[in-house]
């Protein structure tokens, strides 16, 4: 794994910073070799310390978890370094690496755990029909996660001039806070489509009404539903279709699962998105903080946002993949719109549910002991 | 008849692709460490072979060790001594009971027989060259007979929110009375061996849980062994 893996991740990472750093300023760029020279230009106070050894990991992915960790702790070992050399002789081309790197750092960290990309994913693959907006809401999420790492550091660091401790604890209070809040909403979603869902199996009939209304508030909202509707409206209008349904029946259904999930709804998504955002990334947090020690505040401002724009982009890639899986589901089962109404519903409230377990299980975890680091 | 039972099992198929599709992205959400702590172990073998206690240092990353010293420095000389990090220690070392020290001792090839640690003795914390490095001594609840089986001692955060690893050099010595016929060796998880069940058959909700045990796969061991001389 060692040999060739870690010179082709060299590589990767290269062609990823160059894109990522893509500037006039590029030529200044220091040679940082990205993994493995990190230990061997330290600054001068930089003495011998106990060098950690390449992981290893048992059964059949191991290679490749092993091969992600190592690169992940090279990645955070040359971070350093970096905000290090933002001192140094080459300010511009330091602060542009940092940048290179918080950002890769930030797609790693993002395809390792968390809990934001499945929420996130529960919630676009719940409640959205289109991949625009399950991209935007990615980045949003994204963003105000980085934006609270940076106001709590800030106010705590410089305004109350709190300790490593104190800015620990309050992280952990608004994770709890949001583990909460990510329960609320999944329960107000699963209220939300399951009251739907029980009023529309009520009566087929009145519903059909009911229905043609809905279908004109969602178009008012985002032509994103268009295609949907001109669907609906074919089958409407052409009731010779050769299917054998009362009118009112599967097609009615179609349109009901669809606004089940897909009413365009600010506020469920602002609720969403404050929700996942109120927990600061604890990445962000470390290199800010290492920043800020290091009199560098602002590089670790836009160290924060360059590692969210990471985030960002694995949490959409998360998202897209969620809502194509969707799509494949919806296509495999052919045209029937009973299946249609069956996957939509699957999701919706499964989504729903992922979302409620989630946040209660994490908000239980979160009020056990306190990690020791 | 034929056409709606295909229709069911195409729709099934689909149902369960579905499904393996959420899975698939909640469970590479498995943990990704945040702390990184280089390992140096030291056996303590007292009379008979006998393991008495674990000492060990963790030397942690930059990026934790900046956080953690933040504010530590109340004199403001630029040097955090040992009286200014002993709160910290102290709250390490506490906090460290629930996790179990993160340090499991049993016999070879017996995981699930954990032998009892008590708290830590005799531990401090310094800083040096940007790193701290937590010190501290597990002294085992009774002391362990190596005659026969070979010991293990594994440091691992099983939620894997720390990332420990044994250093490339002088990763475990031995110390105390008698070590004449014993040896320690870093042991890394074999790649060859199936993963720890527990690691892969658990729930990505037990994953993200307190419970979790994604760590496990990544643990590394320190053996021991003695020949025993009176045989």
């Amino acid at each position: 794994m060692k040999g060739p893996g870690a010179a082709l991740a060299g590589l990767v990472l290269l062609a990823l910073l160059g894109f990522a750093c893509a500037s006039p300023a590029q030529a200044e760029l220091k040679p940082i070799t990205p993994f493995g020279a990190a230990e061997s230009a330290p600054p001068p106070a930089f003495g011998p310390r106990p060098v950690a050894g390449a992981f290893q990991s048992r059964g059949p992915l191991g290679g490749l978890f092993a091969w992600v960790l190592d690169k992940q702790q090279n990645l955070q070992r040359t971070l350093a370094l970096s905000v290090k050399n933002l001192k140094s002789d080459h300010p511009v081309a330091g602060a542009l690496t940092l940048a290179g790197l918080s950002f890769l750092y930030g797609i790693l960290h993002a395809i390792g755990p968390g809990h934001g990309k499945t929420i996130i994913s529960s919630y676009v693959v719940a409640n959205e029909a289109t991949v625009r907006r399950g991209i935007i809401i990615s980045f949003i999420a994204s963003a105000v996660q980085a934006l609270t790492a940076v106001a709590l550091v800030s106010v705590l660091l410089f305004g109350l001039s709190a300790s490593g401790l104190t800015i620990n604890y309050w992280s952990n209070q608004l994770e709890s806070v949001s583990y909460a809040l990510i329960a609320l909403v999944g329960l107000y979603l699963l209220a939300g489509h399951v009251s739907r869902l029980w009023r529309t199996w009520r009566g087929a009939s009145e519903a059909g009404h009911a229905h043609a209304n809905d279908g004109h508030h969602a178009h008012d909202h985002g032509q994103d539903h268009a295609h949907h509707h001109h669907d609906d409206h074919g089958h409407h209008s052409h009731h010779g279709h050769g299917h054998d349904h009362a009118p009112g029946e599967a097609c009615d259904h179609i349109v009901d699962a669809r606004q089940l999930a897909g009413a365009v709804s600010w506020r469920k998504m602002i609720a969403v998105v404050l929700s996942v955002g109120v927990r600061p990334c604890t990445g962000a947090i470390l290199v800010l903080v290492f920043a800020v020690t290091q009199g560098l505040y602002w590089a670790g401002v836009a160290a924060t946002f360059a590692m969210a724009l990471g985030t960002a982009i694995t949490v959409a890639a998360l998202a897209v993949f969620a809502l194509g899986s969707r799509e494949l589901a919806l296509k495999l089962g052919g045209s029937g719109g009973t299946w249609t109404n069956v996957v939509w519903t699957t999701c919706a409230i499964g989504g729903a549910i992922v979302i409620f377990l989630f946040g209660a299980l994490l908000f239980a975890a979160s009020l056990g002991p306190a990690r020791p680091f | 008849m034929l056409l709606s039972a295909i229709h069911a099992r195409r729709r099934l198929a689909a149902l369960c692709l579905t499904l393996i599709g959420l899975s698939t992205f909640a469970s590479t959400a498995s943990a990704h460490p945040h702390v990184w702590a280089t390992v140096r172990a030291e056996i303590v073998v007292g009379e008979n072979h006998q393991i008495t206690g674990i000492r060990q240092n963790w030397t942690f990353d930059e990026f934790y060790t900046a956080m953690a010293v933040q504010g530590l420095d109340t004199n403001n000389d630029g040097v955090y001594s040992k009286q200014e990090l002993a709160p910290l220690a102290k709250v390490n070392v506490e906090s460290l009971k629930e996790f179990d020290y993160f340090t499991f001792v049993h016999f070879d090839g017996e995981d699930d027989k954990l032998i009892k640690l008590k708290p830590p003795v005799d531990y401090w914390v310094d800083y040096d060259k940007n790193v701290l490095t937590l010190h501290f001594t597990l002294p085992l609840e009774t002391p362990v007979d190596t005659h026969g089986k070979p010991v293990a001692v594994d440091v691992y955060d099983p939620s894997f929110f720390v990332a420990f690893g044994f250093a490339t050099e002088n990763a475990v010595k031995l110390a105390g009375a008698d070590t004449k016929g014993c040896s320690a060796k870093i042991v890394l998880p074999d790649p060859e061996t199936a993963a720890d069940t527990k690691a892969l058959t658990e729930s990505f909700f037990t994953q993200l849980g307190p419970n979790s045990n994604f760590g496990s796969q990544f643990a590394q061991t320190a053996l021991v062994s003695c020949k025993d001389s009176h045989l």
